[in-house]
């Protein structure tokens, strides 16, 4: 009882895997404690892949919903991670397809001041610099700024970014170059 | 030697081991990239201080140009620093239009009979899974992850199959007792449904760790 009453929510200890069998079997609740996990790295991904904030929330929502129906087909092969990495990757590439950005640098998603998820120590400075990254971002061409935001925003490791994006390690390794190379040039005023 | 031999190719990923040879005899891999005087290329200082997993390399750590090289880099880290720690606004309110959307098409499974001598109620069996599964995680070390419930015979009895990740600190005879007195208490109990038999499969081991931290490790990343 100790434990149970330790816990925030029931099931917020379980391993994604588990949670994802049992969302699989139509579980909700462990659905939700998925989305919650997930949302956030997922989200800021799409934000940095699509040009306005509206269309990255809509990219991550599809994802999670087009998971939940598919979770019953679902083989674990990969990581639960891993596979909504692919799905929200792909929901972004089709939207970018669909609705080719009208203008692409006064609409990319840009840390506005003020905002309750701005740090309190932040310069002004920084934020411009920050926004200039996004800017650079947005310039790079598609392949390359996934494989630069899954490594450097989010963390991955070459083989799950090259499964994410289904691609081999070299291509994610040459890609991950070039973008640095490309940011570096874009932020070099800001040194 | 790397020298020697033009063929030597870059081959492990930092994270996997230490990164392509990289010396200045190896064909540069990627477009732009760049021989340092020391002999290193340019992808390769960055890969060592970006990417490559712990010991840092020696070289790295010690070669005033690659440490020049890594450098370059500097104004673009601190910015993406600050990106990283940014929490998307919108965050909470996206989780909730993704509930909504998820139970608006619930998965509820068959229906099966309570124990009701008229056999008029009836329960779905995502219901009745959910709270089978919550009597199997009363128990400590055992999560519950797979749960299915069969109609038996044609009165009101039901069968539960179910899938556990245990814990290896105990007996797993007497821990898998445990739930399934558990899951029939609350089978019984909390929902009145007859369960003839509860088969339990140990399918998964749960990682040893604080009994209910924020969550367990999930195996994800390098």
């Amino acid at each position: 009882m100790i434990e149970q009453t330790a816990s925030p929510r029931p099931g917020a200890d379980l391993p994604d895997r588990l949670l994802a069998v049992r969302a699989a079997e139509g579980d909700d609740d462990s659905f939700a404690l998925l989305v919650q996990r997930h949302s956030r790295p997922l989200l800021a991904l799409a934000r940095c892949m699509l040009d306005n904030p509206q269309d990255a929330e809509e990219a991550v929502q599809d994802a999670f919903v087009g998971a939940w129906r598919r979770l019953p087909e679902y083989r674990h092969s990969a990581e639960f991670r891993t596979w909504m990495y692919r799905i929200t990757v792909n929901r972004c590439l089709t939207m970018r397809r669909r609705r080719p950005p009208l203008l692409p640098l006064d609409v990319v998603a840009e840390p506005a001041t003020g905002d309750a998820w701005s740090q309190p120590a932040r310069t002004a400075e920084q934020d411009a610099a920050t926004a200039a990254l996004s800017r650079a971002l947005a310039e790079l061409d598609a392949g390359q700024r996934v494989c630069w935001i899954l490594r450097e925003l989010q963390g991955l490791p070459y083989k799950e970014i090259a499964h994410v994006t289904r691609t081999s390690e070299q291509t994610v390794r040459g890609r991950l170059f070039r973008a640095r190379r490309s940011l570096q040039e874009a932020m070099g005023p800001w040194r | 030697m790397a020298l020697d031999d033009p063929h030597k190719r870059p081959s492990a990923p930092p994270g996997a081991g230490r990164p392509r040879s990289g010396s200045a005899a190896d064909v540069p891999p990627f477009a732009g990239d760049e021989v340092l005087p020391c002999g290193r290329l340019l992808s390769r200082a960055w890969e060592e201080a970006h990417d490559a997993a712990p010991p840092p390399d020696p070289h790295t750590v010690s070669c005033p140009h690659c440490r020049e090289a890594v450098e370059g880099l500097a104004t673009v880290n601190a910015a993406a620093r600050a990106l990283r720690d940014e929490d998307p606004p919108g965050l909470r309110a996206l989780a909730d239009r993704v509930m909504d959307a998820v139970r608006a098409e619930v998965r509820s499974g068959r229906l099966l009979p309570l124990a009701d001598p008229d056999r008029d109620l009836r329960i779905v069996e995502s219901a009745a899974a959910k709270v089978l599964r919550r009597a199997a995680d009363t128990v400590p070390g055992s999560r519950a992850a797979t749960c299915r419930l069969v109609p038996e015979g044609n009165g009101t009895d039901v069968r539960v199959t179910m899938t556990l990740a245990v814990a290896l600190d105990r007996p797993l005879p007497d821990r898998v007792h445990q739930v399934r007195r558990s899951v029939l208490r609350s089978a019984g109990q909390d929902l009145g449904l007859t369960v003839t038999a509860v088969d339990i499969t140990v399918a998964d081991v749960l990682e040893p760790g604080p009994p209910l931290g924020p969550r367990l490790p999930t195996g994800a990343g390098a």
